[in-house]
C-alpha cells in the first residue's frame, strides 16, 4: 500500500495541478485505501476469535435478520415473538427498526441471486466494517462540501480508523450504529448539497431523509425562520406545559436524562444501570478521539470565522453533539463524525499554511511518508493535492515563515498523525475487539487462553432442555439466550417493560422461598446466573446485583429495600460482614452454591477479593443443572411443585420429639426390631414368670 | 383382609422385622400399595425404613398405616414425613363422655359419631350412619398444611394423653383437634391413610356392637368400622376418586383444526373430556363445577365449563384484547379426587398488518397532516427552484 501511495504522489509531481483526472485518481485511491484500512482494522475480532456475532443487541439483530431471511419480509413485519418476554411476548415486527435487517437481507438476496451462497451470519458480521468504508466516503463528500477536498480526505481517513466509531463497528458488532453513521453522514451531505445546488433530485432526496431545519436563502429564510420559530415555539411551550402539568409524558426516560443527568438515577434505575448511559469521563474523550479532540475546536473556529450556510449547520451539529456526548458515553458515537470532519478541516488548514511553497511541500510530504506508517500516507497524499486547489482563501501573513519552522511543524504534525494511527489501531484491537461472549485471558508468558463459557452454557441449554423451557436470567443475557440457546426468556435487552424486569429483579433479590413463588408464577424452568468469582470476571451478576435490587425496589418498595443489602456502614460486600438479606438472597445463593474454586482458600471470590460469608448451604427449591468450566455461567433447574410431594414436617417444627434411634441393623443382620417380641432362646426353657 | 383379595389384589404378608423386607428390586417397585399394621415395630427389617417408605410414596405408592398408643418412633417418623404428627408414645385418645360399654375403665375405647367424619363421600362413602369404635393414639394436624385431610376427628370432650398418668402438661391434642384418622393425597396423587388405631381395623371392632355409656347413649348392633374401613382402603388404594383427562381440544370458532396461535379478540372453543375410574373402568365424569382459566400470569378469563355429553366439557369465550403467551388451564382440585390439572400453552398475537381497518375515522387528522405535508414539500421545492432563478441578486449573501 505505501508503495502505491508513493508512486501516485511521485508520478504526479510533474503533472501536478494540471490534470483534474489525476487529482480524481488520487482521491479515489486514498478513499479506497481508507476503506481498506478501516475494514482491516475492524477485523481484529474475527482474526483473534472467529466470525461470530458480538455482545448482546447484535444477537437480537442477527436473530431477527435470520428470521426475516428465512420467513420473508411480511412474516417478519408480523412477527410476534412468543419466546421473548414470557409470558408477555414481544411484537418484534412493530417494535424494531428494520433498516438494519432490510439492509443485510437485501445484500443476502443480491448475493444469492448472483449464486454466491453466503451465510447470513457472515453478512451480518461483516456489514459494519463494509459500511465503515461507505461512511468514510460519505464523510469525504460532506467535508468537501463544507471546506475542501483535501479536508475531506483527511476526514475520511480519520473516520475510517477513529476508535470512537470503530468501537461500534468492528466485525461482528452487528448493530444499528454500524450503518446509522453512514446514513447520518450521507444525509447531511445530501442536505448540504441540496441547500447549495439547484438540483431538484438531490433536493428531493435530501427532503425525504431527515429534514430538521431549513436554511434557504434570501427572503425565504426570514419567512421560514419567523414562521418556523413561531410554530415550533408554540408547540414547544405547549408540550413543555403539558408535560410539566403531568398531562402527557411524551418522552422516554432516556430523553429526560439527556437534560437532567440525575434524572435516570432517581426515577428510572434501569436506564442508569446501563454502563453506556453513564456520563462521559474526560479520559474517554481522549481515548476515543485522541488528537482529534484537540484539533477539532480549531476546525470549528475556522468554520465560524468563515461562516456560510453549510458551516452554520456543522457548527450547530458540533456544539450539540459535544453536549450530548458529555451526558452519555453512548452518544460519543454521534460526536465522532463531526469531530472527524472538523479535525480534517483543521489539519487541512494547518498543512495549507505550512506547505505554502509548492516545491517544499512535496519534498516534505514525501519525507514524512517514510517515517509515518500506514494511514498517514493517504492523509499526506490528500493534503498534497488539496493545497494546489485551495491556494487563496487563507490569510497571506504566514508566507514569511522560515524553512525550519515549517519543516519542524510539519514533522511534528506527522508524528501526531502517526501517533494517532498507532493509538487507533491499539484501541480498536485491545478495547473494542472483544466479542464479550468469548473471553480471552493471557498468561504470564503471553499465551492466550480462550474462555468459552458462555457458548458452552448456551449450547448446553439448547441441547439439554425442553424446547419450550423458560429461562430466567438478568436481562443482559436475554438476547444471547434467545439467539444462541434458542430458548424462551423472561426479560431481554429490549427493556420495554420495566415492571416485568423488576419482577425478575425481585425474584433474584428475595430469599429462596419467596423467589420460588415468583418463579412458579412465571413458569420458570431454569435460572441462569453469571458468576465471575472463579476467574475474576468483573461483569458478573453479583456486581450488577445492586441494580437489580434498585429496579425491584422501584416497583416493589414494600418488599425490597436497597439498604438491606448493604452492611451497616453502607458497604456492598459479600463476605461474612454482609447483611443477612444479602447472604440469603437467591442471587447470592445461586452464585456461591457449592463454590469451592477460585483461589488459595477454596471458595475465594477473586472478583470481590473476599471469602463468601455464606457457604455450605443447601438449596431447597432449585437444583444445580449445569456449571461451565470456569464457573462463569451457572444454570439451575427450578423444581416443580410435585417434587415437593409430601408436606414433610422438618424436625425443627415437630412438637413431639422422637428419640434418635441408632439402627441395630448391620450389613449382615438385616432383621428389624420389634417391641416386646417374645424371644426364643435355643437350648433353654422359655423363661417363666416367677 | 380377605375382602382385599376379593377385590382382586395379590397380597403379600411379611413380618415387620423380616430381614428380607424389600419394597423395590432393581429400581422397580414390587408393590403398588403398602399396608403397615405393625405398631410394635421399632425398626423395620431388611431394606425398609422411613426413607424407603417415603420414597415409595414419592414414586406413587399408596400407604395404609395403623398405629396404636404403643407405637414406636418409626411411626412418628412416617407421620412427620407425611406432614402430621402422632402423639407421644403410650398416649391414647381419652374421652370420658363418649366411651364404649366394653371399655376397661381407662375410657380409651371411644365411640365416635359418624358426624365427625370428613364430608367427602369419595373417601368415606355416603352411608355412614353407625357409630365408630376407636382405640388408639391421636394425630396432630397443622392448619397450614392443606394437603392433609382429617378423616375422622374426636369429639370435643376428647384429649390425647397417657391414660396411666396424671395430666400434668397441656395435652398435645384436645377436643376436635384430636384427629383419629388422617389422610394425605400427595402432589403426585399417592394416597396415605394413617389411622391412630389398629383396633379400628380389627375384626373385633368390625363385629362388635356399640353402646355408649354417657350422653345420647348411642347404640348400634354393629359398629360402622367395617364400612368405613372398606371405603377408606378403597380410596387409599386408588379404586375411587381418580380422574383423568382423556382429550383436550381448542380451536377458533368456526374452524375444525386446532391451532397454537390465536389472534386477539378471536372466539375460542375449548373442549376437555374428563373420565373417572369407577368399578375398574374409566367412565365419563359428571360435575357442574369444572372451571377453565385463561391465564397469562393472572387469569384473564375464568369460566365454568359446561357439561355436554359423556364427560365432555366445553367453554366458548372471546380472547381478551391483550397479546401474550397464555395457558388454557383446568385445575380441578376437590377433596377425595385426584388433582386434575391440565394446561395448554398458546400464544395470542396482535393483528397482522393486513387485519387492521384501512381507514379509521379518528385517523383522518393524521392522513390530512401527512398528505398536506407532502403537498407542501412539493410546492415548496417547486417554488424554491423557480424563485431562485428570478432573484439572482440576493445571492451575494
Amino acid at each position: 500500500m505505501p508503495a502505491t501511495a508513493i508512486a501516485n504522489s511521485g508520478s504526479n509531481n510533474g503533472l501536478f495541478g494540471n490534470t483534474a483526472g489525476l487529482s480524481t485518481l488520487i482521491t479515489v485511491t486514498v478513499l479506497a485505501l481508507a476503506w481498506l484500512a478501516g475494514f482491516a482494522s475492524r477485523l481484529f475480532a474475527v482474526i483473534r476469535f472467529e466470525s461470530i456475532i458480538h455482545e448482546f443487541d447484535p444477537w437480537f439483530n442477527y436473530r431477527s435478520t435470520a428470521y426475516m431471511v428465512q420467513h420473508g419480509f411480511y412474516n417478519f413485519l408480523n412477527w410476534f415473538d412468543e419466546r421473548a418476554w414470557y409470558p408477555l411476548g414481544r411484537i418484534v415486527g412493530g417494535t424494531v427498526y428494520p433498516g438494519l435487517m432490510i439492509t443485510s437481507g437485501t445484500i443476502h438476496w443480491i448475493l444469492h441471486t448472483l449464486n454466491i451462497p453466503v451465510h447470513i451470519r457472515d453478512i451480518c458480521v461483516f456489514l459494519a466494517p463494509v459500511f465503515s468504508g461507505l461512511t468514510a466516503i460519505a464523510t469525504f463528500l460532506l467535508t468537501s462540501e463544507l471546506w475542501s477536498r483535501g479536508a475531506g480526505l483527511f476526514a475520511a481517513c480519520f473516520i475510517a480508523v477513529v476508535p470512537g466509531y470503530s468501537s461500534r463497528s468492528v466485525a461482528g458488532s452487528y448493530d444499528n450504529e454500524g450503518i446509522a453513521i453512514f446514513a447520518l453522514q450521507f444525509t447531511y451531505y445530501l442536505w448540504l448539497k441540496s441547500v447549495k445546488s439547484v438540483f431538484a433530485l438531490l433536493m428531493a432526496i435530501g427532503a425525504l431523509k431527515y429534514l430538521h431545519s431549513l436554511s434557504p436563502k434570501g427572503q425565504f429564510k426570514q419567512l421560514l425562520i419567523v414562521g418556523g420559530i413561531t410554530a415550533a415555539g408554540a408547540v414547544f411551550v405547549a408540550v413543555v406545559l403539558l408535560t410539566y402539568m403531568g398531562v402527557i409524558a411524551p418522552w422516554s426516560g432516556r430523553f429526560y436524562s439527556l437534560w437532567d443527568t440525575g434524572y435516570a438515577k432517581i426515577h428510572i434505575p434501569i436506564i442508569a444501570s446501563v454502563s453506556e448511559h453513564q456520563p462521559t469521563t474526560w479520559s474517554s474523550f481522549f481515548f476515543d478521539l485522541h488528537v482529534l479532540v484537540c484539533t477539532f475546536p480549531v476546525g470549528l473556529w475556522y468554520c465560524i470565522k468563515n461562516i456560510n450556510d453549510e458551516r452554520v449547520f456543522v457548527a450547530l451539529y458540533a456544539l450539540s453533539a459535544v453536549y450530548f456526548a458529555g451526558v452519555m458515553v453512548r452518544l460519543m458515537l454521534t460526536l465522532t463524525p463531526v469531530v472527524c470532519v472538523l479535525a480534517g478541516i483543521a489539519f487541512s488548514i494547518i498543512l495549507d499554511l505550512f506547505l505554502r511553497e509548492e516545491d517544499l511541500g512535496i519534498t516534505n510530504s514525501n519525507g514524512s511518508d517514510e517515517n509515518a506508517a500506514g494511514k498517514n500516507l493517504y492523509d499526506k497524499a490528500g493534503k498534497v493535492r488539496k493545497r494546489s486547489h485551495e491556494l487563496t482563501p487563507q490569510g497571506g501573513d504566514t508566507s514569511g515563515l522560515g524553512m525550519n519552522v515549517r519543516s519542524g511543524t510539519l514533522i511534528g504534525f506527522m508524528i501526531l498523525l502517526m501517533l494517532f494511527v498507532v493509538h487507533c489501531t491499539w484501541a480498536t484491537s485491545n478495547a473494542y475487539s472483544s466479542p464479550s461472549i468469548v473471553l480471552a485471558s493471557y498468561g504470564n508468558d503471553g499465551s492466550r487462553k480462550i474462555l468459552d463459557d458462555f457458548r458452552e452454557a448456551y449450547g448446553w441449554l439448547s441441547k439439554n432442555t425442553a424446547d419450550d423451557a423458560r429461562i430466567m436470567s438478568w436481562w443482559d443475557y436475554g438476547y444471547q439466550i434467545a439467539g444462541m440457546g434458542n430458548r424462551t426468556t423472561l426479560v431481554d435487552n429490549n427493556t420495554w417493560n420495566n415492571s416485568h424486569i423488576a419482577l425478575v429483579g425481585k425474584a433474584m433479590a428475595s430469599n429462596e422461598s419467596a423467589a420460588y413463588d415468583i418463579m412458579s408464577a412465571l413458569d420458570v424452568d431454569y435460572v441462569l446466573v453469571i458468576f465471575g468469582g472463579a476467574i475474576g470476571y468483573s461483569g458478573d451478576d453479583i456486581n450488577k446485583f445492586i441494580w437489580m435490587v434498585r429496579i425491584a425496589e422501584g416497583e416493589h418498595p414494600k418488599d425490597i429495600h436497597e439498604a438491606d443489602y448493604f452492611t451497616e456502614r453502607g458497604e456492598y460486600r459479600i463476605d461474612s460482614e454482609a447483611s443477612k438479606t444479602m447472604l440469603n438472597c437467591l442471587m447470592y445463593k445461586l452464585s456461591y452454591y457449592r463454590y469451592d474454586s477460585g483461589g488459595s482458600p477454596p471458595g475465594y471470590d477473586r472478583t470481590r477479593g473476599a471469602l463468601p460469608g455464606n457457604r455450605g448451604f443447601k438449596l431447597t427449591y432449585l437444583e444445580e443443572a449445569y456449571t461451565t468450566e470456569h464457573w462463569l455461567v451457572r444454570i439451575y433447574r427450578v423444581k416443580k411443585r410435585d417434587e415437593f410431594n409430601r408436606p414433610r414436617l422438618p424436625v425443627a417444627k415437630r412438637t413431639i420429639s422422637t428419640s434418635n434411634m441408632i439402627s441395630k441393623k448391620s450389613s449382615k443382620r438385616r432383621k428389624g426390631t420389634l417391641k416386646n417380641k417374645p424371644t426364643i432362646v435355643k437350648g433353654k426353657k422359655v423363661s417363666r414368670l416367677e | 383382609m380377605e375382602n382385599k383379595e376379593d377385590r382382586g389384589y395379590a397380597l403379600t404378608f411379611k413380618l415387620a422385622d423380616d430381614s428380607n423386607l424389600v419394597l423395590s428390586k432393581y429400581g422397580e417397585y414390587l408393590y403398588k400399595n403398602l399396608i403397615i399394621f405393625a405398631p410394635s415395630v421399632l425398626e423395620f427389617g431388611g431394606q425398609v425404613d422411613t426413607e424407603a417408605i417415603s420414597k415409595f410414596v414419592d414414586n406413587g405408592g399408596n400407604l395404609l398405616v395403623a398405629a396404636n398408643s404403643a407405637a414406636g418412633d418409626v411411626y412418628r417418623e412416617i407421620a412427620s414425613e407425611c406432614g402430621f404428627e402422632m402423639d407421644e408414645e403410650s398416649a391414647a385418645v381419652i374421652d370420658h363422655f363418649n366411651y364404649d360399654a366394653s371399655d376397661d375403665g381407662e375410657h380409651t375405647k371411644i365411640v365416635v359419631s359418624p358426624k365427625n367424619l370428613i364430608n367427602a363421600p369419595t373417601i368415606v362413602g355416603s352411608h355412614n350412619t353407625q357409630p365408630i369404635l376407636f382405640e388408639g393414639t391421636g394425630l396432630i394436624l397443622y392448619k397450614d398444611n392443606s394437603l392433609v385431610l382429617p378423616i375422622l376427628t374426636a369429639d370435643s370432650t376428647a384429649y390425647s394423653y397417657n391414660p396411666k398418668s396424671q395430666v400434668k402438661e397441656y395435652p398435645h391434642a384436645v377436643g376436635r383437634k384430636t384427629v383419629l384418622i388422617a389422610a394425605l393425597q400427595a402432589r403426585n396423587n399417592a394416597r396415605i391413610v394413617f389411622s391412630g388405631s389398629l383396633y379400628f381395623f380389627s375384626d373385633e371392632a368390625f363385629d362388635s356392637p356399640v353402646s355408649k355409656v354417657h350422653g345420647d347413649k348411642m347404640r348400634a348392633d354393629l359398629s360402622g368400622n367395617k364400612a368405613l374401613a372398606m371405603h377408606l382402603s378403597e380410596w387409599a388404594f386408588g379404586e375411587r376418586g381418580r380422574l383423568r383427562v382423556s382429550r383436550v381440544e381448542h380451536r377458533r370458532d368456526g374452524e375444525t383444526a386446532t391451532t397454537n396461535t390465536y389472534t386477539i379478540m378471536d372466539n375460542v372453543i375449548y373442549t376437555i373430556e374428563i373420565e373417572e375410574l369407577k368399578e375398574g373402568k374409566w367412565q365419563p365424569f359428571v360435575a357442574k363445577d369444572v372451571q377453565l382459566e385463561f391465564v397469562r400470569i393472572d387469569p384473564f378469563i375464568r369460566t365454568t365449563l359446561i357439561h355436554k355429553t359423556n364427560g365432555v366439557y366445553e367453554a366458548k369465550f372471546k380472547i381478551p384484547d391483550v397479546w401474550g403467551v397464555y395457558k388454557f388451564k383446568v385445575d380441578y382440585d376437590r377433596i377425595g379426587y385426584t388433582r386434575l390439572y391440565h394446561s395448554t400453552q398458546v400464544s395470542v398475537r396482535p393483528l397482522q398488518h393486513t387485519q387492521y381497518e384501512r381507514f379509521i375515522p379518528s385517523a383522518y387528522p393524521y392522513y390530512v397532516s401527512a398528505f398536506s405535508m407532502m403537498i407542501g414539500v412539493f410546492l415548496f421545492s417547486f417554488v424554491f427552484l423557480y424563485y431562485k432563478e428570478e432573484a439572482p441578486k440576493s445571492k451575494g449573501d
